[in-house]
């Protein structure tokens, strides 16, 4: 892939830029990706050439914005296979989007008694929503468990799905911090067998392989378009069915049909959800940029990060202390968060900063994770579709610089 | 930030300054900084005028927030309760060497004075 990769690399106008006087070698992915010309060129376009308000404007340039904006819509509708582009929610981002459903689907579902299934190794964003719903409802929250290789312990799902309690199951289909793909079919099989509902937290997965709702067979699912080369959006994905008999979110222009004094009625999906003026340029931007991911193709996407992953993995081995978190290499996404012996993850980053490398430090919005790997904070670095191994040479040479200053 | 590492901090992140827990202290105080995992456990004596006296401390954490901590303990001896509860984070870059702390390390950097400002509190 290295021809394309150069190629890609050019794509990306901020990778020439360089940081305290070197290279840039971005491996903080999973928080956000950078932007390729196609998509800032985009939202430039719209801004520069056709930008009106959509849906209701009865002038040429409202019905070319409205046009572009719908044209987003389904290009990211096919791009999840989704059944049509009614199914494709605009929020702000997959917060967003989770909380959408634990608002409106939840509220209205969750009773006492009911109960809900997470797991460990949620990200907050996938974690507080239902813990809020749970103790707002009365309704009893359990986690799926994960072992110390970091892979989820799905034997516990049969019994607990058994008294047919259980209204809703809510997973990610990537771990942001272990790297952990899970059985997801398996899973949303034995919850929809047992009549629950199913959340997937697309954030980091969409972006990083090809997914398929209806292979799926979830009920919902939230994901990043900032995380995919897309500027400040995210898209909440949900069954038409499930989203029509949902109460609406936010309540407002656009999502109604007709108003009266104290009395209104609302628009049909998505717009029922998408309230307000929305995020026009954002929206043509993430569907510039499933335009531009498309071209590339996800299966050679996913390939290149299992390349650069797997090296990174061995190569970061190399390193004394170093102890990687979650499953091996052939088991997990392009990203590794791991902890040096005696060395904390914030003087990691800072180091390695003054070298031009980006990785985060911390928690990763993650804390139970951390709590059931018993280590207080981790550093993670996380690839994408321009990262080559020479940033993996960068981020292990600064590892040993890390290492040779702090150690004594 | 690379003067963050600058030798000196680094000398008080491996050798620090007034390492351990004194006896029969005025304050004692423990602080945590959950997102990250510094840790602080400061204990002071005050003398007759109720200035600091003597400041120990005990943790874990990153190079800012021990080193910081290291240098705070020399930083308020002779000084007055209202003389630690006036400075603030400007005074901890100053006593850095007159770094520029990045938002992120800001909590690090803050962690003993913090502590040291709630043990004197109780």
């Amino acid at each position: 892939m290295t021809w394309q990769l150069n190629t890609i690399r050019q794509e990306f106008p901020i990778l020439q830029r360089t940081v305290n006087g070197k290279r840039l070698v971005f491996l903080d992915n999973a928080a956000s990706s950078q932007k390729p010309l196609a998509v800032i060129n985009a939202i430039t376009d719209v801004y520069t050439n056709y930008y009106a308000n959509v849906h209701r404007g009865i002038y040429s340039l409202a019905e070319e914005a409205t046009q572009h904006y719908e044209e987003a819509r389904r290009k990211i509708a096919r791009f999840i296979n989704a059944q049509s582009p009614s199914e494709v929610i605009f929020v702000r981002n997959a917060t967003e989007g989770l909380n959408l459903i634990a608002y409106t689907w939840g509220r209205k579902n969750i009773q006492a008694g009911d109960r809900i299934i997470i797991t460990e190794i949620e990200h907050h964003s996938n974690l507080v929503p239902w813990q809020k719903l749970a103790e707002e409802k009365n309704a009893e929250l359990t986690f799926i468990p994960v072992s110390g290789k970091g892979e989820l312990d799905i034997s516990v799902l049969p019994a607990l799905l058994e008294d047919g309690r259980t209204k809703l199951v809510a997973f990610t289909l990537m771990s942001n911090v272990l790297g952990t793909i899970p059985p997801a079919q398996q899973i949303i099989k034995m919850a929809k067998n047992a009549g629950a509902t199913v959340v997937v937290d697309g954030a980091q997965a969409v972006a990083h392989f090809p997914v398929d709702v209806r292979t799926l067979g979830a009920d919902f699912m939230a994901f990043s378009g900032h995380k995919m080369c897309g500027p400040g959006i995210g898209v909440l994905w949900g069954r038409h069915s499930i989203l029509n008999e949902m109460p609406p979110f936010l309540y407002g222009g656009d999502m109604i049909r007709t108003v009266k004094k104290y009395f209104t009625t609302w628009n049909d999906i998505p717009y029922k959800f998408e309230a307000g003026t929305p995020p026009i340029a954002e929206a043509i931007g993430l569907g510039a940029a499933v335009d531009f991911l498309s071209d590339i193709g996800m299966e050679n996407i996913h390939r290149h990060e299992q390349e650069i992953a797997t090296y990174a993995y061995n190569r970061l081995l190399e390193i004394p202390g170093l102890q990687i978190l979650g499953p091996e290499a052939d088991k997990r996404g392009g990203l590794i968060a791991f902890s040096l012996d005696g060395i904390h993850p914030h003087d990691i980053a800072s180091i390695l900063d003054e070298d031009g490398i980006c990785i985060r430090a911390g928690q990763h919005c993650a804390e139970p994770l951390h709590m059931c790997f018993s280590v207080p904070a981790s550093a993670r670095a996380s690839f994408y579709l321009y990262n080559d191994l020479n940033d993996v040479d960068a981020l292990v040479e600064g590892l040993k610089k890390v290492v040779k200053l702090l150690r004594r | 930030m690379s003067e963050l590492y600058r030798e000196q901090l680094l000398d008080h992140y491996h050798d620090p300054q007034n390492y351990g827990t004194l006896e029969n202290p005025d304050v004692d105080i423990q602080l945590e900084n959950t997102t990250c995992g510094d840790t602080i456990h400061l204990t002071a004596t005050l003398d007759s005028d109720g200035c600091i006296e003597k400041v120990m401390f005990e943790g874990h954490g990153c190079v800012v927030s021990m080193a910081s901590a290291s240098l705070l303990t020399e930083e308020v001896v002779g000084k007055t309760p209202e003389e630690v509860e006036a400075m603030d984070l400007h005074s901890i870059e100053q006593m850095l060497g007159g770094v520029r702390l990045s938002m992120g390390r800001v909590k690090c950097a803050t962690l003993a004075l913090n502590a040291l400002k709630k043990g004197l509190e109780a």
